[in-house]
């Protein structure tokens, strides 16, 4: 009923017909993400020297906090179902991820804007995110192991960590009351799998009872690895549509180690 | 200025930069003859094209082996291999056990308490009694 032969030449089939008809969001996305970081790693050389690192960006009254923004530029030349995507803009508008939108501009007190140069100029940083109300110290580069399964993520999706408590550098801390503002920082997580813990047997007893219940649990826990941890600059800040203000009660400040 | 010992050049971090996935291969292993393999023959003719189709980056092999349990096997870059059995499983649940495969990591199954592990030094350093400022109790 199922042959060797026919099973290879399905197999076939499936080989030469798999480029083609890539038309699911996953790998889609895989590779406009692949390509968001390498725009961003290339971009953020020039960004130490020049002060107009971001020149395509608007200098809107509401800023975005994602310099990756959905780009509304569709390449006339691509063909969706025989290319695989190589860029951000060959990937349908409704495919791409979703920019937050904020209704104010990001605020930030003058005492702020002068000791930020101090915590950007000194690398590395480590920022701690908040996620599920639990802290998480990362740098960049480190292996997250999350304490649960994260719902709705593949492996190789990029996520953002917006909710941090603290930012910081050797001599420098910026904290958050409670959190920082996400505009003023860039976190980035890669998805990269999924892993188990190997299979717990608890025996439960009862008193006066010989049976032994045998409890078993096995539980699955997402695996992410920390892309960047990186601080804006004040010019960038400036660009994205920050706003310098006197004083406001529940700004985040910038302690400089004792 | 303290001795300090030879530093490795590199260290593997997958998806800090560029990412891949660490599933390489998936074997899967049918009986034509066996009742157990009948959801892992429907799952070959239904589910399979497509399942490559979606993830063109994993080599697939299908093969025959007779008088066994249908099985699947994932192999993965760092060199480990994951079988799992899939005797009397019905297409869905076979697809479940696929995508299981396909996300391991490979490594073998541990314990972990610690959420974050980490190859970097520490930001802040380490706390030294003799340097810094003194500080009244």
């Amino acid at each position: 009923m199922f042959s060797r032969s026919a099973l290879r030449s399905l197999a076939s089939e499936m080989r030469w017909t798999a480029p083609s008809t890539i038309s699911s969001a996953a790998p889609l996305q895989q590779r406009a993400c692949l390509h968001q970081s390498a725009s961003l790693m290339n971009s953020q050389q020039p960004q130490s020297q020049s002060t107009s690192s971001h020149p395509e960006s608007p200098l809107s009254a509401t800023p975005r906090a994602q310099d990756t923004q959905p780009k509304n530029v569709k390449a006339s030349t691509f063909d969706e179902n025989t290319m695989t995507p190589q860029t951000r803009a060959h990937v349908p508008i409704a495919k791409q991820p979703v920019a937050p939108t904020f209704t104010s501009p990001l605020k930030v007190t003058k005492s702020l804007m002068s000791q930020l140069p101090h915590l950007v100029g000194q690398k590395p940083h480590y920022v701690v995110a908040q996620l599920h109300a639990r802290p998480y110290l990362l740098t960049e580069g480190d292996h997250i192991r999350l304490p649960f399964l994260m719902p709705k993520v593949k492996a190789g999706d990029i996520l953002r960590f917006n909710r941090a408590s603290a930012l910081g550098s050797r001599d420098f801390t910026m904290k958050g009351s409670p959190t920082i503002d996400e505009r003023i920082y860039e976190c980035r997580v890669r998805v990269t799998g999924v892993d188990s813990e190997p299979l717990r047997i608890k025996e439960k007893t009862k008193r006066r009872q010989r049976h032994v219940k045998q409890a078993k649990s096995k539980h699955r826990y997402t695996l992410m690895r920390v892309m960047d941890v990186r601080v804006k600059t004040p010019d960038e800040l400036l660009a994205e549509g920050a706003v310098v203000v006197d004083e406001s009660a529940d700004s985040s400040v910038i302690e400089p180690r004792s | 200025m303290p001795l300090r010992g030879i530093r490795t050049s590199t260290a593997a971090r997958n998806g800090a930069g560029a990412f891949i996935l660490q599933c390489k291969r998936l074997d899967f292993h049918y009986c034509n003859w066996a009742g157990s393999s009948k959801g892992m023959v429907a799952f070959l003719e239904k589910t399979l094209p497509t399942f490559a189709r979606e993830n063109p980056q994993i080599e697939i092999r299908v093969s025959p082996r007779p008088q066994k349990h249908p099985l699947i096997k994932g192999l993965y870059i760092n060199g480990r291999e994951k079988p799992v059995c899939v005797r009397n499983m019905e297409p869905h649940e076979i697809l479940k056990k696929a995508n299981l495969l396909k996300e391991a990591s490979g490594e073998k199954l541990k314990r972990v308490k610690k959420p974050v592990t980490s190859l970097n030094e520490s930001v802040r350093g380490i706390w030294s009694p003799y340097h810094g400022d003194l500080r009244g109790v």
